[in-house]
């Protein structure tokens, strides 16, 4: 076999084709991996919110809690259900009312939405995870507000201590921030169950229903809410609800990223194509010796190969590195199942990585391959003209 | 008599130009003996390197038998004929033809990558190799930090290296000047005289010829 330092050297030898390359092949990768990032960052942040006990009521055929629409009167008969076991500690449900408010972004022009989740005395309580991080916890029934991490600042009125207009003549105060291990209530305001009620027009009804209910018995305990006719309601497990309120957001921008990906990275195979070209027909009488010498054709066909595919690989790791690097930026953008804001990070997992690297390998073997089986098919006589 | 190493009967080569056949080689025949030295001359473009290649392995014969190291070439596929070159040929170019991304002993180690040697084993080789041509200190050395006549020397180390059956040089001292040649000639001999190694040499200089215990001249397709 031709030495794997010899094409190494080589690529030394033309180090600025190598490097502009390399670098155009690490463009495609960062794109690639970072977009998978960014969606994976997406399902990630919405899972983050689900408990494997809780499940969510809704109104039949509602999509997500924005569209939920449930009487004041059904909330007992769901958390008293019969199938419903008492929990160990804390509530056995709550119910809260989502609306969506437009407010004045901070450091950019314009307005845009934020979630407001009207919530009642047990909403903290039951989501034992969320902690107060600045302030203290809102008092019930009165006008205080606190807001997730993710949005604190965000908008104008949106940190401790501020104030902001819930709706015209409605200001409320924020009082406490909270965080929950990066999901999506951190890009919400809570506000007072009733206040959300009186601002919004929406007296008697909530959008949501949260029960506590152990795996085992979560089929018990849909079955009978959804075979209750006069209820008309759905019943689905957390994880799965906020599945259903990513999947669209993330399949798109995986979709719309991995397209844009495939997009550049025929213009990087080109790239590829003509520096191993180039490369094959400066060293014609090169690889003639080589065939003189008695290496086969497919020994020359494997290291041209293996050529383009160390450069490949060099812009893969320049491209996976850099991509890396964006796990540090904290990603704003409006979430499609609620138009609302929501903050999203990079999340890179290990298969992300290895695809990226396995896309720039696959670049570099197509890019490689026409290059190396010209070079395959060079003549040993070629070594003895001069 | 030594029996002969190199056997080529009523060879024939035509090329194809455009829609003109040219004949290169037109029905000759050439027996060399084991061990000789032979100097092969003859104005240019007589065909001096295409009976070289056909001899190496590097081309089939239109036409004629050619049996070189009891291997049959004309029925050889282009597989058979690299392994055959590998085993039994080492090449000497006019332009050296060394790898320049390559030290010289990188250079000259190349052959054996085709053998199941081991790596120490290889380096070993080469360095003897070098040793014979008299470069063993520059071995770490690249091509272009060495002397056209001492790339020459490398080349020859990665020729003999493989301790081949024949080696072919194409106009081995032709981009040499006259003292550099010299060298190159004196090595060749040596080789010949104290290694016994049987030498075809392509050459228009008679000055070269002389060193060879045999001439032939080539031309207009037939060996005089
Ligand atoms: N591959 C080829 N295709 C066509 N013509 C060739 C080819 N190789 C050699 N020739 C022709 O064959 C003749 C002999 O060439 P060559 O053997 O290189 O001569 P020499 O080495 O004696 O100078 C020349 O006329 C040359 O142009
Ligand atoms: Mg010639």
């Amino acid at each position: 076999m031709i030495p794997v330092s010899y094409n190494l050297r080589n690529l030394t030898v033309r180090k600025t084709t190598t490097a502009a390359v390399a670098l155009g092949l690490g463009l495609v990768v960062f794109v690639f991996a970072s977009v998978l990032m960014l969606s994976n960052g997406i399902k990630k942040t919405m899972g983050r919110s689900a408990s494997p006990d809780v499940a969510v009521v809704l109104r039949k055929g509602a999509t997500a809690e924005l569209e939920s629409v449930i009487e004041e009167p059904s909330i007992n008969l769901v958390l008293n259900d019969k199938e419903l076991p008492l929990p160990a500690t804390g509530p056995r449900g709550i119910a809260e009312l989502v609306v969506v408010i437009l407010l004045d972004k901070v450091g950019a022009p314009g307005l845009s939405n934020a979630t407001v989740r009207g919530v009642a005395d047990g909403s903290l309580a039951f989501r034992p995870n969320i902690k107060i991080i600045a302030g203290r916890a809102a008092q019930s029934g009165s006008d205080e507000v606190t807001v997730g991490k993710a949005i604190r600042g965000r908008f104008k009125g949106l940190d401790l201590d501020q104030t902001f207009e819930l709706k015209k003549n409605r200001p409320v105060k924020v009082v406490g921030i909270f965080e929950d291990a990066g999901s999506s209530y951190e890009s919400e305001v809570w506000a007072d169950l009733n206040l959300v009620r009186a601002s919004f027009r929406r007296e008697g009804v909530v959008s949501v229903i949260r029960a506590r209910v152990e795996p085992s018995k979560f089929d018990g305990y849909k079955a009978s809410i959804e075979s209750n006719r006069q209820l008309n309601m759905q019943v689905l497990k957390e994880a799965e609800y906020y599945d259903k309120q990513s999947e669209g957001t993330s399949t798109f921008i995986a979709a719309m990223g991995i397209m844009i990906a495939v997009f550049f990275s025929v213009g990087a195979m080109l790239g590829a194509m003509i520096t191993m070209h180039a490369a094959v027909a400066n060293r014609q009488r090169e690889i003639g010796t080589l065939r003189a010498l008695g290496f086969s054709k497919a020994s020359i066909l494997f290291s041209f190969l293996i050529e383009s595919i160390m450069l490949a690989l060099l812009g893969g790791v320049l491209g996976a590195g850099a991509s890396l690097a964006m796990g540090m930026v904290n990603f704003s953008m409006v979430n499609f199942a609620s138009w609302s804001e929501i903050s999203f990070r990079f999340e890179p997992t290990p298969g992300i990585i290895a695809g990226g690297i396995i896309f720039a390998t696959v670049m570099g073997l197509f890019g490689g391959l026409f290059p190396a089986i010209r070079a395959s098919r060079v003549s040993p006589i070629d070594a003895m003209r001069s | 008599m030594e029996p002969s190493i190199v056997e080529l009967k009523g060879i024939t080569k035509t090329f194809q130009r455009g829609k003109e056949p040219i004949v290169v080689l037109d029905g000759l025949t050439l027996e060399i003996p084991t061990g000789s030295f032979e100097a092969l001359m003859g104005p240019s473009g007589s065909g001096k390197s295409t009976l070289l290649n056909l001899i190496a392995g590097l081309d089939r014969p239109t036409q004629g038998s050619a049996v070189v190291a009891g291997a049959n070439l004309v029925s050889m596929s282009d597989g058979e004929l690299a392994k055959f070159r590998a085993r039994h040929i080492g090449f000497i170019f006019q332009a050296y033809n060394l790898l320049p991304v390559l030290t010289a002993i990188e250079n000259v180690e190349l052959p054996l990558l085709l053998t199941n040697l081991s790596k120490t084993e290889r380096r070993e080789r080469a360095q003897t190799a070098l040793r014979v041509v008299g470069l063993e200190e520059r071995m770490k050395h690249y091509p272009r930090q060495l002397s056209g006549g001492q790339e020459q020397r490398v080349a020859i180390a990665r020729a003999i290296v493989n301790d081949p059956t024949i080696i072919v040089a194409d106009e081995p001292t032709g981009d040499l000047d006259r003292k550099a040649a010299d060298d190159i000639l004196n090595l060749l001999e040596r080789l010949n005289k104290e290694f016994k190694k049987t030498i075809l040499m392509v050459t228009h200089d008679p000055h070269a010829a002389e060193r060879a215990g045999v001439t032939r001249k080539l031309d207009k397709g037939q060996l005089q």
